[in-house]
């Protein structure tokens, strides 16, 4: 027992230091982790990542002074179709028979890694500038200011918000069913389709993430799909692993790891992917 | 602030629930993982899935107490569109966690 909850952890650690540092989120490598190297129901692994996501995500609100850049305002705007989404993803999972589950968790690793390989600015960059309140919000219209880090004041206007509420509306069913944060999709959409700065976006992003996880957690939580055994010692190591990250990111060039990253990401996307075919490669 | 504060003790009684959990567990040499659902926290249950269990739901907890203390700071700040925008997304988490309440 304490073998199997020590292995847990380390792979937690090592996806949530790998996350941190290349600035993806841990749910992308926790899943299928625990579904490819352990052999865990797509569900529970899901249930199990959706845990490390709100751990991850109350860590990082906790340590980090202020909000930063983050638009808390944005946030939660968006957040009304982001946590919507999550419990429909929640509920739909049980209706999605797992392969198929799996094979759509492959296809968004292989957007991920492709989109790392065409990253020019990473996660981690952009929430290592969070510090001492740097940042303020416009409450009248969604959008608000900050100074970057050449001192000049940046300020900006949110548009398009019902392109942003449905882009959020799929992050969350994303989120709700894959067990990823869905940042993937939501800070491109704040930033391009919403026109808010680069920064904001992910600094915002970072902090739904952990709102929209808690909204499907707690239906895989009462469906019986949260195993406390593989959860608990995951959930820790992830979050040791993103803060051992955070703190690492200043030091750790990330372009050729990300690179590294995006490889094991297709190879195990396309893993995921076969499975529905019956196809199993190693194990 | 005050949110880092709530957010860290939220954080720490997590995750004392869940490491004495994990080392409750061990010792007790449970063989194999078993599903908990969430209203099995309160019924018959060994002391060491209860205790990872309650970390787990204290853990899930913490994003809900955020926006929570989201809204009573835009009420405090007579900002009432935000704070209610927030209380939506409030009542939905708490819709979300009653999928977990026996009917």
């Amino acid at each position: 027992m304490f073998g199997r909850q020590l292995v847990l952890a380390g792979l937690g650690v090592a996806a949530g230091l790998l996350g941190a540092l290349v600035g993806v989120g841990g749910g992308v490598l926790v899943v299928p982790g625990l579904v490819l190297l352990f052999g865990v129901d797509i569900r529970v692994a899901v249930a199990t990542s959706l845990i490390a996501v709100v751990a991850t995500s109350t860590a990082a609100g906790s340590v980090y002074v202020g909000s930063g850049t983050a638009n808390m305002r944005l946030g939660m705007t968006l957040e009304v179709a982001t946590t919507l989404g999550g419990i429909t993803g929640g509920l739909l999972a049980a209706w999605i028979a797992p392969s198929v589950l799996g094979a759509l968790f492959g296809v968004m690793m292989g957007i991920t890694a492709v989109l790392m390989f065409r990253a020019r600015e990473s996660h981690a960059a952009a929430t290592a500038t969070e510090g001492p309140r740097a940042g303020w919000e416009d409450t009248a219209h969604l959008g608000g200011g900050f100074v970057d880090e050449r001192g000049a004041v940046v300020a900006y206007h949110a548009k398009r918000i019902p392109l942003g509420l449905a882009l959020s509306l799929v992050a969350g069913v994303a989120s709700g069913m894959l067990g990823v944060g869905g940042g993937i999709i939501k800070v491109p959409a704040m930033a391009l389709g919403m026109r808010v700065p680069f920064k904001v976006a992910a600094a915002t992003s970072n902090f739904m993430i952990g709102v929209t996880a808690a909204s499907s957690l707690f239906v895989y939580f009462a469906r019986g799909d949260v195993h406390p055994a593989i959860a608990a010692p995951t959930a820790v190591g992830v979050t040791v692993g993103a803060l051992l990250g955070t703190a690492l990111s200043h030091r750790i060039a990330p372009k050729a790891l990300r690179r590294v990253l995006a490889v094991v990401l297709l190879f195990a996307g396309v893993q995921m992917f076969l499975r529905v075919f019956g196809v199993t490669l190693g194990r | 602030m005050i949110v880092q504060g709530a957010l860290r003790a939220g954080l720490g009684v997590a995750f004392a629930l869940l490491a004495s959990g994990m080392i409750v567990a061990a010792f007790a040499g449970e063989a194999a993982a078993r599903p908990v659902a969430l209203r099995a926290l309160f019924g018959p249950l060994d002391l060491g899935s209860r205790l990872m269990g309650l970390g787990i739901l204290v853990l899930g907890l913490t994003p809900v107490l955020r926006v929570l203390l989201l809204v009573l700071l835009w009420v405090r700040e007579h900002d009432y569109r935000h704070a209610m925008i927030a209380a939506f997304v409030l009542l939905t988490l708490i819709v979300s966690i009653a999928f977990g309440v026996p009917a």
